[in-house]
């Protein structure tokens, strides 16, 4: 706890100094009507910049750099919001010459709770950033995907259908996942998903969501935090990333150079 | 409630949900029960529609609409002679054992089949399921409260909760689920025709006295004012001649709407005070604009009881004006005395000071850096709120059996019109649709009205691939588009009634119950007939 404090604390001083040389940065801020996204200015009470509860900034960020063309905009993130950014940059969602990113480095506690495999930004592929914190192992693998390996494939199905079943179709997967931005959404197209029903159709509506992450999906894990239905999502996105990470040998978030295999693919 | 959401997440061990489409109509409560059923918890559901919580269930039971002190009856009656019954919760805690025992013990499982149609078999399993894991919680909405028999279906789920024990624990209880986010709020400070705040009845000389005391007048009225449906009666009587409507669209929502706007077409004068013009509100005199909740500062009272404040984000758009500055100004220019508020928090320190149940909330408390919520009853500022309700001693003492005998809706299908019609909510639209048919994503989902018909009985009124019908009662007629599923049962039809332009409600039937005044829009009978496009 005493850790994190100082980390917090030097997180603000941080932010303080490179304030005046950015047009602001953006990082989540609680006040007494909750805790948001915010683009904090010089001036501004720093002791409201906070690091809990985690929400992905990158669309922030994105929505920001297009509004202001110009601007240069810093970013306190998570190793998440790292690798979502990175994931952004290479489909024009946002342009990393115009970002400073002042990296945090989660606990160790953290890592295990999201099971994450990088709990840390790699900064050396940013073109202006730092760290703050020192970077811990990686969490332990999510341990419904093995529970999830040994079931064999009728199982699976059954599996599926019954968490599917409970799905209340608020797009709140969608609408958190820091790499999602499309602004025609093929789940809200009647050709792709017949509206109107729930739980919206199986497996159509859960498994074009997860074809659109296939190389993209960077495991902040925030889909399933912020589903209401307790769906274990990541379980899907995880075996997604093995997937590509073994017939492209691609890891989504690693590297800011390598292209995406599915856009080469296609193009 | 008599309980907390969160507790059926934490706690509850089976869950008995009747007349409430939980996920669509309520999903963070159904986010509750989920988090409830992955921990172990067993699910009841008992709805004449398969709702989707319905088909996460271990049972489901699907009775006639309008027979639901039959079945609940037939419960009791299955956890009496089986011995499942909370006995010494009954001895210590409760009177009226007797005479309740005596009514339903006529309810054997199989006289309940004839009356609901529910197998037999099914009852006892439900009633041994719901007995035998404590806590168990009864969740309820509409489905059980908009009867003819509303009061009675109430009742008869407090009986079942108090026969098994499951009153005054964390987990258990009767959980009615309000629908909008203030209902509860509404109702606690005094939105009823006989109660001041806190539910201090009109009609007691000291609650008199102490509210004029208070408001430094004389002569407060102590009789029952008039029930939303008693008003528009009295519309078309004469005896109602101005009516101010604060965020309703009765024109949408109250039963039997030909007839509902032939009464306010009747008035002297109609104020309606909205954010949108209404359907209502195009028939007023005087339209008064009020605030999203976006644009207003004060509290919302959830359905647990829950006291949370809300928190202007932008100032109010053109003309509109917060809703208690609105009264506040027309109470100044009536050139009454008692209007000066400044803020909602002065108005939150009146009802603090008048009203018992919230006698300790002020707006410091519900800062989240303090207790950020309080539940009611939270009598004192050092009273820490009430998470749930009737622990060791009921308000009245000794928890009251009701013993009731079913009763057959107001409106049963016949020859000329053989459906019944049940009315209900979607997850992608809210009320009468002054809202969510605003906006885009929503309207997009669902864009028009539909009825829910069975298979079966499409193939008995010969719809044949057609994609619309007329569907017809006494009062009314609308025409609209069709979907046939097997997930509303053989005999009953399904319409939401958000829409307008195919109102649901030109159909119901205002047949009320006798003490709460609910139109019984979940049972009335219609005809439905395929429309050649
Ligand atoms: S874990 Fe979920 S929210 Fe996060 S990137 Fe993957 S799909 Fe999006
Ligand atoms: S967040 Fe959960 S309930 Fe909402 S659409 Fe996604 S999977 Fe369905």
């Amino acid at each position: 706890m005493a850790e994190q404090d100082t980390l917090i604390e030097q997180i603000r001083a941080h932010v303080e100094d490179k304030l005046p040389a950015l047009d602001g940065i953006v990082a989540l801020r609680r006040t007494s009507e909750g805790t948001a996204s915010y683009l904090f200015h010089e001036g501004d009470d720093l002791s409201q910049l906070v690091l809990n509860p985690r929400y992905p900034l990158s669309t922030t960020v994105s929505m920001l750099q297009k509004r202001f063309p110009e601007a240069r905009f810093g970013i306190v993130a998570r190793g998440c919001d790292s690798r979502a950014l990175v994931e952004m940059a290479k489909r024009n969602q946002i342009d990393p010459d115009r970002l400073y990113l002042l990296g945090v480095a989660c606990t160790a506690e953290e890592a295990e709770e999201c099971h994450c495999a990088t709990p840390a930004p790699d900064i050396a592929q940013w073109p202006q950033a730092e760290l703050l914190g020192t970077p811990v192992e990686a969490g332990s693998p999510n341990p419904i995907v093995a529970e999830y390996d040994a079931m064999p494939l009728e199982e699976r199905r059954v599996f599926w259908k019954q968490q599917f079943s409970k799905c209340i179709k608020c797009y709140g997967c969608r609408n958190i996942c820091p790499v999602c931005f499309c602004e025609a959404c093929a789940l809200e197209n009647p050709a792709w998903v017949e509206p109107g029903v729930l739980a919206p159709p199986f497996p159509t509506f859960h498994l074009i969501k997860a074809m659109h992450m296939a190389a993209r999906c960077v495991a902040c894990r925030q889909c399933e935090l912020a589903c209401p239905s307790h769906i274990p999502l990541t379980v899907l996105y995880d075996l997604m990333r093995r997937d590509v990470g073994r017939m492209f040998g691609y890891v989504p978030g690693d590297d800011l150079e390598a292209l995406p295999p599915l856009s080469l693919t296609l193009e | 409630m008599t309980n907390s959401v969160p507790e059926f997440s934490a706690y509850t061990e089976c869950f008995l949900i009747t007349g409430s489409n939980t996920t669509e109509a309520h999903p963070l409560v159904a986010s509750h029960v989920m988090e409830g059923l992955e921990r172990g918890a067993k699910l009841i559901v008992v709805d004449p529609r398969e709702v989707q919580i319905g088909r996460l269930a271990h049972l489901y039971l699907r009775p006639r609409p309008g027979t639901d002190v039959a079945w609940l009856n037939g419960l009791m009656n299955v956890i009496i002679t089986e011995g499942l019954a909370d006995e010494e919760f009954v001895a210590n805690r409760t009177e009226g054992y007797e005479e309740l025992k005596q009514v339903v013990l006529e309810y054997t499982p199989e006289q309940v089949e004839e009356i609901t149609s529910i197998p037999a078999d099914d009852l006892r399993k439900a009633a041994r399921m719901y007995a035998s894991h404590k806590p168990a919680a009864i969740l309820y909405a509409m489905g059980i409260t908009q009867h003819s028999t509303g009061t009675d279906n109430v009742k008869s789920c407090a009986n079942l909760a108090m026969l098994t024990g499951n009153m005054g624990i964390p987990g258990g209880g009767v959980n009615p689920l309000r629908g909008q986010n203030n209902v509860q709020g509404a109702c606690d400070l005094g939105g009823l025709p006989n109660v001041y705040p806190g539910y201090q009845k009109v009609t007691l000389p000291e609650m008199k006295e102490k509210f004029e005391k208070a408001w430094g007048v004389t002569g407060l009225s102590d009789k029952v004012g008039l029930q939303v449906t008693q008003m528009i009666h009295g519309a078309c009587d004469g005896s109602v001649r101005a009516l101010y409507v604060m965020a309703e669209n009765p024109l949408v929502s109250d039963p039997d709407i030909n007839h509902a706007r032939h009464c306010l077409e009747q008035l002297d004068f109609l104020v309606v005070q909205d954010i949108f013009l209404s359907e209502t509100a195009r028939l007023a005199d005087v339209v008064l604009p009020g605030t999203s909740y976006l644009e207003k500062e004060g509290t919302f009272t959830g359905t647990d009881r829950r006291i949370q404040r809300v928190r202007k984000v932008i100032e109010p758009v053109g003309d509109s004006r917060a809703d208690w500055e609105i009264i506040c100004q027309l109470g100044q220019r009536m050139g009454a005395s008692g209007f000066d508020f400044a803020s909602p928090k002065e108005v939150m320190e009146e009802i603090a000071r008048l009203t018992p149940i919230y006698g300790g909330v002020s707006y410091e408390r519900l800062e989240p850096e303090n207790e950020g919520f309080l539940q009611w009853p939270v009598t004192a500022p050092d009273h820490p709120g009430t998470p749930f309700l009737h622990k060791g001693k009921f308000s009245r003492g000794r928890g009251k059996f009701h013993a009731i005998h079913f009763k057959e809706a107001a409106e049963l299908p016949d020859e000329e019109y053989p459906f019944i019609l049940t009315t209900g909510r979607l997850m992608f639209h809210f009320h009468t649709g002054t809202m969510t048919r605003r906006t885009e994503k929503l309207h997009q989902e669902v864009p028009e009205a539909y009825v829910e018909i069975h298979p079966a009985d499409a193939a008995r009124i010969g719809l044949d691939g057609q994609k619309r019908v007329r569907v017809s009662s006494r009062r009314g007629e609308i025409e609209l588009a069709v979907r046939v599923t097997e997930y509303i049962k053989p005999g009953v039809v399904f319409i939401p009634f958000h829409f307008a332009e195919a109102a649901a409600n030109a159909l119901t039937h205002a047949a009320l119950d006798p003490s709460s005044g609910i139109p019984e829009y979940k049972v009335c009978a219609v005809r439905v007939e395929p429309v050649s496009s």
